[in-house]
């Protein structure tokens, strides 16, 4: 059976959950099983004997070059925002864009700064900002604008609310709508706890 | 055993893709990476090598003078043996593994711990192309710098201060070294810094990329485990660079003699 974004644990592990989405949209899930299939994320690497399907593509049984074609249709976000601490907000969002195409970096300050405003107040120089001077939320806002600017085919969220105050945590319930504007026909999962 | 050669080998692949993947550098994140390193490598470390370098090259005039009971002809081109060839790339290199070594194993152990590489991997950047080739470019062209530096202190400085100290003829000592200079020498021990620095370079970033463990006592020990095995590179390859020059390849050649 295909699913959007599937995992299965290591079946003979004591792990009833499973995680399972198999329709387009916004999702809110919450798993036994979260964190090992966070960690598969982050480099679309399984643990050996789990499943991981993502976009009706079982992970495990890639080659090299079809895991960094699927990487670019499915956008992470981490909770810390898996900033790089070196760079500041720009160079971070930038990065992707600036490595792989070095051509649309002009395009891209103003799609950043029109996604900016479109999520909504925050300081006017979050850009020149290192990781160590942001928020957690103007963290995860750099770290969702840059998973953004790739129009992923599936969005994976890690607890977009946690830590949050309740004026940030309504901001953040915006990401989901700004996603399906920006990648219509998209899945956006976020995980809760 | 088994260990060494996985450091070795490890290493020596970092050093082959750092080679294989200079083109990287045209990328603009990686070359901003590059200017960086070598910002922190070279251009932030000069200041504290001028006292230094200057107490070095008179240090080895006064001994040669006083000890040795040798004119200034002999003085100088002690100073340009042992400074040019010898200590001015090993000087540096010290420096570069005290500042830099340590620097760049404890700040990828860190971003290996924080899942910064992670990060990386998972927006399809190599953290090898990224991480390691402008470290081991930026840390090879910064070391040959800090060596033209360190020669250049040593010698000038040496000779400024002899004169005033121990009252060697400044002049008598400035036409001695242009007699006896050689740009060979300049060659060899540039060919050297830039072995060193990047010697230096991977074996600090293998450490950073390996830090052992994911607890953050992972970082201090890989900075450790960095900074003894480059100084140990380091030390080899002088001894066999040595041997190579001077006794087998170029014996007679590296010379200042008249």
């Amino acid at each position: 059976m295909s699913a959007v974004l599937g995992y299965e644990p290591v079946p003979d592990e004591e792990s009833p959950d499973r995680v399972w989405v198999d329709a387009p949209g916004s999702h809110c899930l919450s798993s036994a099983c979260k964190d090992e299939l966070l960690a598969a994320m982050h480099e679309l690497r399984p643990r050996k004997g789990a499943r991981l399907v993502l976009l009706g593509t079982e992970v495990g049984a890639l080659a090299e070059r079809e895991r960094l074609a699927l990487l670019r249709r499915v956008g992470f976000v981490p909770a810390n925002g898996g900033l790089m601490s070196s760079l500041n907000a720009w160079e971070n969002i930038s990065l992707p864009v600036a490595y792989h195409a070095p051509g649309k970096l002009a395009g891209a300050l103003a799609e950043v700064q029109r996604l900016l405003a479109e999520l909504g107040g925050v300081d006017d120089d979050l850009l020149g900002k290192l990781p160590e001077d942001m928020t957690l939320y103007e963290r995860r806002l750099a770290a969702y604008i840059r998973a953004l600017l790739e129009s992923p085919e599936l969005l994976v969220v890690e607890n977009l609310a946690a830590g949050l105050g309740p004026t940030k945590r309504r901001r953040a319930a915006r990401f989901a709508e700004v996603y399906h504007a920006r990648c219509p026909g998209g899945t956006f999962v976020q995980f809760d706890g | 055993m088994l260990a060494v050669y996985r450091e070795l080998e490890g290493s020596a692949y970092l050093l082959a893709h750092a080679i294989r993947r200079l083109g990287v550098l045209r990328l603009p994140p990686v070359a901003e990476e590059l200017v960086r390193q070598i910002y922190f490598t070279g251009a932030s470390a000069t200041g504290g090598i001028v006292l230094r370098g200057a107490f070095i090259g008179t240090l080895i005039i006064a001994y040669v003078i006083e000890v040795l009971n040798a004119d200034a002809a002999l003085a100088v081109k002690m100073l340009l043996w042992v400074v040019l060839r010898e200590v001015g790339p090993l000087i540096a290199a010290v420096l570069v593994i005290q500042r830099s070594g340590t620097a760049v194993a404890t700040e990828l152990a860190l971003k290996e711990i924080s899942g910064e590489i992670a990060s990386l991997r998972r927006m399809r950047i190599d953290p090898y192309d990224y991480l390691v080739v402008p470290r081991v470019v930026g840390l090879a062209v910064s070391n040959a710098a800090l060596t033209l530096y360190v020669q250049l202190i040593a010698v000038g400085g040496g000779m400024v201060l002899s004169s005033l100290v121990i009252q060697v003829p400044f002049d008598e000592m400035l036409t001695n070294f242009f007699l006896l200079a050689s740009p060979l020498d300049l060659v060899y021990s540039l060919i050297k810094s830039v072995l060193f620095g990047a010697a230096i370079a991977v074996v600090a970033c293998y450490h950073g990329l390996n830090p052992g463990g994911h607890s953050i006592n992972a970082v201090p020990q890989a900075a450790i485990r960095a900074v003894t095995e480059a100084l140990l590179l380091v030390m080899l390859l002088n001894v066999i660079f040595a041997y190579l020059v001077y006794g087998v390849a170029l014996f007679g050649l590296v010379t200042a003699e008249q």
